[in-house]
């Protein structure tokens, strides 16, 4: 799952594989706006087939977070 | 008249609020006079101001209105490169840069002092310009942060006159609670400042996105009453499962910068009416200040698409071409390429063609069919994007984009099995030979600043001119 994600965040943020880290944090860096929030979101609902609630679209402001929330939904 | 950057309202009152800090109208007045005792001059100048949603930006654009300055409003995000050959067309005497640490030279400009969050800083040589012509207020860009040195001038009565009709329509008064979701470099966002203020209401200031947890504390905290929003909000707001969320305070809810989509229309016209929530759909551009017409939330079910009605003190009509014409005391003056542009006075005398193409129904609400410029002619026929693009969205339920020449149309779609069928739909449609309509496939939608989908991108990836 942790390879998937990391594949879903590198090419929805446009930024290599290695950048994507658990500390890496929304609002941090040019390529994580709120714009491609939106499409990382949308990704990880495709790719995993979830859907994510509110709660967890806002919390979702790390990679580490994105681990956890994503593993909460037994994807 | 009592301008909305005169202070009018009761001091004790509150005016903003910024993160843990209440800001009362009479600190306002007092913070808006220190800045305007660091602004001071002779003759009239021209400030560029950068700017983010902080109480900071806030007094320094009063205070330029207030002690008669000239003021441009740029997003701080704004590219060095870009902001550099503003600085080139315009020479400004002023730069407020909204970044404490800024300090020494900056393209040629001195430090001059500090004002809560920004660096004022001043030119050095002052160039020899004739002199800007008194009634001008304000200049904001109609680009958005491409930097094109174009921009529209606006005059302190427009700013007075547009945030007076708004007031009256969105009928606002103290009570009222709006939290910053666009910038104030952009017309529409900046109304939103305007129009409470001289309500007399206090304005949340913030800089976090609608999909941050901390933009949601800070709403639910303080306990705003109002969002303004493009469409591309709105959308955000629906993926958030806005219809699910818990938020009591909300009473009012805004949208302007561009048609929304008629799946997003009835997602929030019905959500709103089943939870008392006024939605209003608006229609409005830089060249009017900001708003020209305004949808009652009550017809927004029953008056899908249409823009509304006119603003108060506005005119809004059609001409032998179906252009939209409006004429009111919110029309700019005119625009500026450059500095000597800024001597100029009133060259619209209160009448702008919009560019867009519209239609009332029988009970004069306006429809919006189009733009002007957004017609192709292949073969002579003269076709509209924007009306493939609304035909092909409400036909097949998903979103398009068209783009185009005289030569060829290409369709542009984020679903993949939309792709042939759109093509094929407005073939036949239009009657076109086959090779002149193409269909791609796009990964994401480009947004320019605004929130406005950025067609230039979009004519680019589809190899148009």
């Amino acid at each position: 799952m942790e390879q998937k994600l990391r594949t879903i965040f590198a090419e929805s943020l446009e930024i290599p594989e290695e950048r994507v880290k658990d500390e890496l944090e929304y609002n941090t860096l040019p390529e994580w706006d709120s714009i491609s929030h939106m499409s990382l979101i949308a990704a990880i609902e495709d790719s995993f087939d979830i859907m994510l609630d509110t709660e967890d679209v806002i919390d979702m402001s790390s990679f580490g977070k994105a681990k956890e929330i994503v593993a909460k939904y037994g994807a | 008249m009592m301008y909305f950057w005169n202070n009018g309202h009761p001091g004790n009152h509150a005016a903003f609020i910024e993160e843990e800090e209440t800001i009362l109208f009479s600190e306002l007045d007092r913070d808006v006079k220190a800045c305007m005792e660091k602004l001071h001059s002779e003759t009239k100048e021209l400030l560029f101001l950068l700017c983010k949603n902080t109480y900071s930006t806030i007094c320094l654009y009063l205070a330029a209105l207030r002690g008669g300055k000239t003021v441009c409003l740029l997003p701080a995000s704004l590219d060095p490169g870009l902001l550099a050959h503003l600085i080139e067309s315009y020479q400004p005497e002023w730069l407020a840069v909204s970044d404490l640490n800024a300090g020494g030279e900056l393209f040629g400009y001195e430090t001059f002092q500090h004002f809560r969050s920004h660096t004022l800083f001043q030119r050095r040589k002052v160039g020899e310009h004739p002199p800007i012509h008194p009634e001008l207020a304000l200049l904001l860009s109609t680009s958005g942060t491409t930097g094109s040195p174009k921009m529209v001038r606006l005059s302190y009565d427009n700013l007075q006159a547009n945030a007076s009709s708004i007031v009256e329509y969105l009928k606002l008064n103290g009570d009222h609670r709006p939290i910053t979701t666009l910038p104030m470099s952009y017309s529409y966002g900046l109304s939103v400042i305007n129009s409470h203020l001289l309500a007399g209401a206090c304005t949340i200031l913030t800089e976090e996105s609608i999909v941050s947890r901390t933009f949601w504390d800070q709403f639910n905290t303080n306990r705003a009453a109002s969002i303004a929003g493009v469409p591309y909000t709105y959308q955000m707001l629906r993926r958030l499962k806005f219809a699910e969320m818990d938020l009591p305070s909300l009473k009012q809810m805004t949208q302007a910068g561009g048609r929304l989509p008629a799946d997003l229309q009835r997602y929030f016209g019905e959500v709103c009416s089943v939870r008392g929530i006024e939605f209003y759909v608006m229609y409005g551009q830089t060249e009017a200040t900001a708003r020209m017409s305004y949808l009652p939330p009550e017809k927004m079910l029953t008056k899908p698409g249409s823009i509304g009605i006119v603003i108060p003190n506005g005119n809004l009509r059609v001409d032998e071409q179906e252009e939209l014409i409006y004429a009111g005391p919110n029309v700019m003056l005119g625009y500026a390429e450059s500095r000597g542009d800024l001597k100029r006075g009133d060259e619209q005398q209160s009448v702008l063609r919009t560019g867009d193409l519209a239609e009332f129904d029988e009970d004069g609400y306006c429809f919006i069919k189009g733009r002007l410029k957004r017609f192709v002619k292949p073969f002579g026929l003269r076709i509209n994007l924007d009306d493939i693009e609304s035909y092909l969205e409400k036909k097949f339920a998903g979103r398009f984009f068209c783009v185009g020449n005289d030569t060829k149309i290409v369709i542009l779609c984020e679903s993949e099995p939309l792709l042939e069928v759109a093509r094929l739909d407005t073939l036949q449609r239009y009657g076109l030979h086959h090779s002149t309509i193409k269909a791609i496939r796009i990964d994401d939608v480009p947004i320019l600043n605004s929130g406005k989908t950025d067609y230039s991108v979009l004519q680019r990836k589809a190899g148009i001119e």
